[in-house]
């Protein structure tokens, strides 16, 4: 019952996607992953969409007040993850798990308000937060500005913004400890390209933090439907089903993604460097030192949002974290 | 860019005026030379201002991470340096829950409490006024972890305040600004997430990440952040004293024990500090409470034995008797109020060997005692000299913790976000509650680079604090109401209801957190508000029932319910 209304649902909104639409999205990401050639991955529909919303960015209880309400739980992921392989790569390590990110680069892909990056700069992180609109940057930065601790004339500032594409980032030598771009990528033009730009501006090593949704019925309800539509919670036309991403066609990509020589541009990948998930996508198990994915969870009661369990599949149906690190040997061979 | 004139006009501006009013900050208003950036500000030097500021200080995480400032217009110096003879006790005590001695505990306050001047609940009486109907709590019942705790402990505020302030001069990181007055508080922006800025009588201006108001019922900080609060007063005020009495004999307990009877005009408390001496809260009309203020020492020590034995008919009438002469402008006599009693003790066949006689030979009780003395607290012989006060009872629940707007990065705590009948001995249990979790929703912030003054972040404090402050002020709101009436038929269904209460032990359970226990370490985190949560539906059902009671007294004829009524009391002890 419940899903023959949710394909009657499906079917009459107008901005849903038809079958025919999921499946090119399918080809399309495919089709993306695969692509070669440089593409800027800003869509400017999506520039123009947030620049339209910038304003409200940092109204706690407005338009974005879920994602106020999750950056504890990215910042606890991102934060965790980076300590425990700190931990692991040296195990006399006194520091704590707040000090996990205490003097590392790095760079928030798609900062928007800047959210995450003002959040990463508390942590002691040098910080340079980045988006394609520059009304976005303008907030990120007004915003900082008012805080003592993170405005740039009070010299201990460690969180900077620009107006910049990714790919232009490229062209300048600094590579990264952590790239993070949360809830971007279901908002670029091309995925694939975006994905291999966020990877080669990671130093050998570093690590990559990804949060976007998953295209499945339950994401189209409850991002769409209910949050766009029915609650207009979220702004109409800020999302948009075809460019959710499943989190098996993110892990697959990194199966077979594999770091070009020097951190050049894009040159054909040797083939004897390892990838960056070496486990078969037969099995759902992941490597600890490699890669982790996770759900997000809201909880409408406690209005709060947690992180799934390790082994919670289920839980990847909706909104979901993803951290995979640059191998540190680009040319190791494959075991 | 696919984007139309109007649509980019629309964002510049917004722009605009986002900048501009980074630029006044920046540029007009106060000179920015004397606006001091401060992380957390705290209004008020009170027990939980001072908690607050020494758990903030206690904790690694936000002593690295916070520049913390506590401001008081008061000279806290001088309750420092508080020293007091072992023979002599503030008026002004509190009874902490052993859930709020663990918390000070662990921020490492406690060690700075003197502790022979607190004393250990091991046993509770409660009783109605009216009726007699009894509940008896005692530590035993509890499965304490830490026998020696009691269900609770009495400590003078002023001993607290002084521990707070000593654990503070351990703790250079937190800047106490004393004998500091708050002249003004503002917003440095009319835009939405504003920043406070607190200025001061000596002309700085501290600008907050997180403005916490401490500052008690009337609260300024709760003022400025425009936060409305909902609240009545009782009509009622409560008299404070420090009592003077004998110790209890050979065959009595320890003075542990405190005492509460429900009188129609309010309940009267008796909260022992030490073998000699106890502490007086009682409850009355306001009338009635000048009347006792003004009158003499002996008259009042007089009627606090009278309150706690005397039947309630009897009690009235001494009442009236203080009012008349209060009204006339004589002061009553000891003798003449002595000779009154002597007559109603004769009448209610009240012998002067009885535990319920208030004229007993004072000093004569060697050997066994009266049977039943337990039941009543030892007689006050005097009352300590300059103890006598008063202040009015109210209940007062702010309508959030958290300000908005104009009021952003603003937090309330303790009496200035509720103010509750002192019947339950609860208000600062709940304000070092709200410390507790406030510190602890500024911890998990710190942890996930947060920024501790942003909506979001407190969101927690108020989401683990409103709900429970607010089960137990309407539990305790409701007893007060309760037990505020002689009606019959109300006190034939009080009657039944507190027997029916002492039955059931989860009831009672939580009822003895109202009194200030706790189930120690093997209780989950949950169990204290689940123990109100039975505690106020207990008394929903009282509430209930007194409702029926009242209806079905209403249908009945007069002398049919005045004879059920008298004929129910007569078969309880």
């Amino acid at each position: 019952m419940v899903s023959t209304i949710l394909r009657q649902t499906f079917l009459q909104q107008s901005r849903s996607p038809s079958i025919r639409q999921i499946s090119y999205s399918c080809r399309r990401l495919n089709g993306a992953l695969k692509s070669g050639p440089s593409h800027n991955s800003v869509n400017p529909d999506e520039i123009a969409h947030f620049s339209k919303l910038s304003s409200e960015w940092w109204d706690e209880q407005g338009e974005f007040s879920f994602l106020h309400k999750m950056n504890p739980v990215r910042m606890q992921f991102i934060r965790d993850r980076i300590f425990e392989v700190a931990q692991e790569e040296n195990p006399g390590l006194s520091s704590k798990p707040h000090q996990a990110l205490q003097g590392l680069d790095i760079l928030d892909v798609g900062c928007g308000g800047g959210l995450l990056s003002e959040s990463l700069a508390r942590m002691g992180a040098n910080t340079l937060g980045i988006d394609a609109s520059q009304s976005n940057i303008a907030i990120a930065s007004s915003h900082a500005s008012a805080d003592p601790a993170l405005k740039p004339a009070s010299g201990r500032s460690n969180l900077r913004y620009r107006n910049a594409p990714a790919e232009t980032l490229l062209l300048e030598p600094k590579r990264y400890d952590v790239v993070c771009s949360m809830e971007v990528l279901e908002h670029v033009e091309n995925p694939a390209d975006f994905l291999s730009t966020c990877a080669e501006l990671l130093k050998p090593g570093g690590h990559l933090f990804l949060s976007t949704i998953a295209r499945t019925p339950t994401a189209y309800f409850l991002t769409i439907l209910v949050a766009e539509d029915i609650l207009g919670k979220v702004s109409k036309g800020t999302h948009t089903y075809a460019k959710y991403i499943k989190p098996s066609e993110l892990l697959d990509y990194f199966r077979d993604y594999h770091s070009p020589p020097n951190n050049q541009l894009k040159t054909s990948p040797p083939v004897s460097s390892r990838p960056w998930i070496t486990s078969p996508s037969s099995t759902t198990y992941l490597n600890r030192s490699e890669a982790d994915i996770r759900g997000l969870i809201y909880k409408p009661l406690a209005a709060r949002w947690s992180l799934a369990p390790r082994d919670a599949w289920w839980a990847l149906e909706c909104n979901y974290m993803l951290w995979v690190r640059k191998p540190k040997e680009p040319y190791a061979a494959a075991r | 860019m696919p984007l139309s004139r109007t649509t980019t006009g629309r964002f510049a501006n917004r722009i605009f005026r986002q900048s501009l009013t980074a630029q006044r900050y920046q540029s007009t208003g106060i000179p920015s030379s004397e606006v001091i950036d401060t992380d957390v500000v705290i209004v008020g030097g009170g027990p939980a201002g001072l908690a607050l500021a020494s758990t903030l200080g206690s904790s690694e995480s936000i002593r690295n991470n916070l520049k913390v400032t506590l401001v008081d217009g008061g000279d806290l110096s001088k309750i420092k340096t508080w020293n007091a003879p072992p023979t002599s006790f503030s008026n002004r005590v509190v009874s902490l829950t052993n859930k709020s001695k663990a918390f000070l505990t662990d921020i490492g306050a406690w060690d700075h409490v003197d502790e022979a001047r607190t004393n250990a609940v091991e046993h509770m009486q409660v009783w109605d006024g009216v009726s007699d109907a009894r509940i008896e709590f005692d530590a035993q019942d509890l499965q304490l972890t830490r026998v020696n705790n009691g269900m609770a402990t009495l400590t003078e505020i002023l001993n607290l305040q002084r521990a707070l302030l000593r654990h503070l001069d351990n703790l250079p990181n937190i800047q106490l600004l004393h004998r500091t007055k708050v002249t003004s508080i503002t917003a440095d922006s009319e835009d939405k997430g504003s920043w406070p800025l607190i200025h001061l009588d000596n002309n700085s201006t501290l600008r907050a990440r997180l403005l916490v108001g401490a500052d008690g019922f009337n609260s300024p900080v709760r003022t400025f952040a425009q936060i409305p609060s909902f609240g009545w007063g009782y009509n009622t005020q409560a008299i404070v004293a420090t009592l003077v009495h004998p110790p209890r004999g050979a065959f009595e307990g320890p003075n542990t024990t405190a005492y509460q009877r429900f009188l129609p005009t309010g309940p009267i408390a008796f909260l022992p500090l030490s073998p000699t001496m106890s502490s007086l809260v009682w409850s009355t009309k306001p009338a009635l409470a000048a009347a006792l203020q003004a009158a003499d020492p002996n008259v009042l020590a007089i009627m606090i034995n009278a309150a706690f034995r005397l039947p309630h008919l009897s009690m009235k009438y001494l009442h009236q008797r203080i009012l008349e002469s209060h009204a006339a402008g004589i002061s009553i006599l000891p003798d003449t109020l002595r000779q009154e009693l002597q007559f109603r003790e004769q009448s209610h066949a009240v012998g002067p060997t009885s535990a319920y006689s208030s004229l007993q030979i004072i000093g004569g009780q060697q050997g066994i005692p009266p049977a039943d003395s337990e039941m009543v607290p030892p007689l006050v012989t005097q009352i300590q000299a300059g103890t006598v006060a008063s202040f009015p009872l109210k209940y007062n629940h702010a309508e959030t913790y958290l300000g908005e707007g104009v009021g952003a990065r603003t937090v309330l705590v303790g009496d200035a976000a509720h103010t509750i009948h002192p019947l339950a001995g609860q208000g600062l249990n709940l304000g070092l509650g709200d410390v507790e979790s406030l510190a602890n929703c500024i911890t998990a912030t710190i942890a996930t680079g947060g920024d501790i003054g942003s909506y979001t972040s407190l969101l927690r404090y108020s989401q683990s604090r409103y709900l429970a402050n607010h089960t137990v002020m309407s539990a305790v709101d409701k007893l007060h109401k309760l037990y505020s009436t002689d009606s019959d038929a109300i006190v034939w269904a009080r009657s039944v209801g507190v027997e029916v209460l002492n039955e059931l032990d989860s009831v009672k359970a939580a009822m003895m957190m109202s009194a200030g226990a706790d189930f120690g370490n093997v209780a989950p985190p949950s169990w204290s508000a689940s123990g109100w949560n039975i505690a106020a539906s207990g008394v929903e059902i009282l509430a209930k029932a007194t409702k029926t009671a009242e209806a079905v007294g209403n249908t009945l004829t007069s002398t049919i319910g005045a004879n059920l009524s008298t004929f129910i009391r007569s078969t309880r002890p």
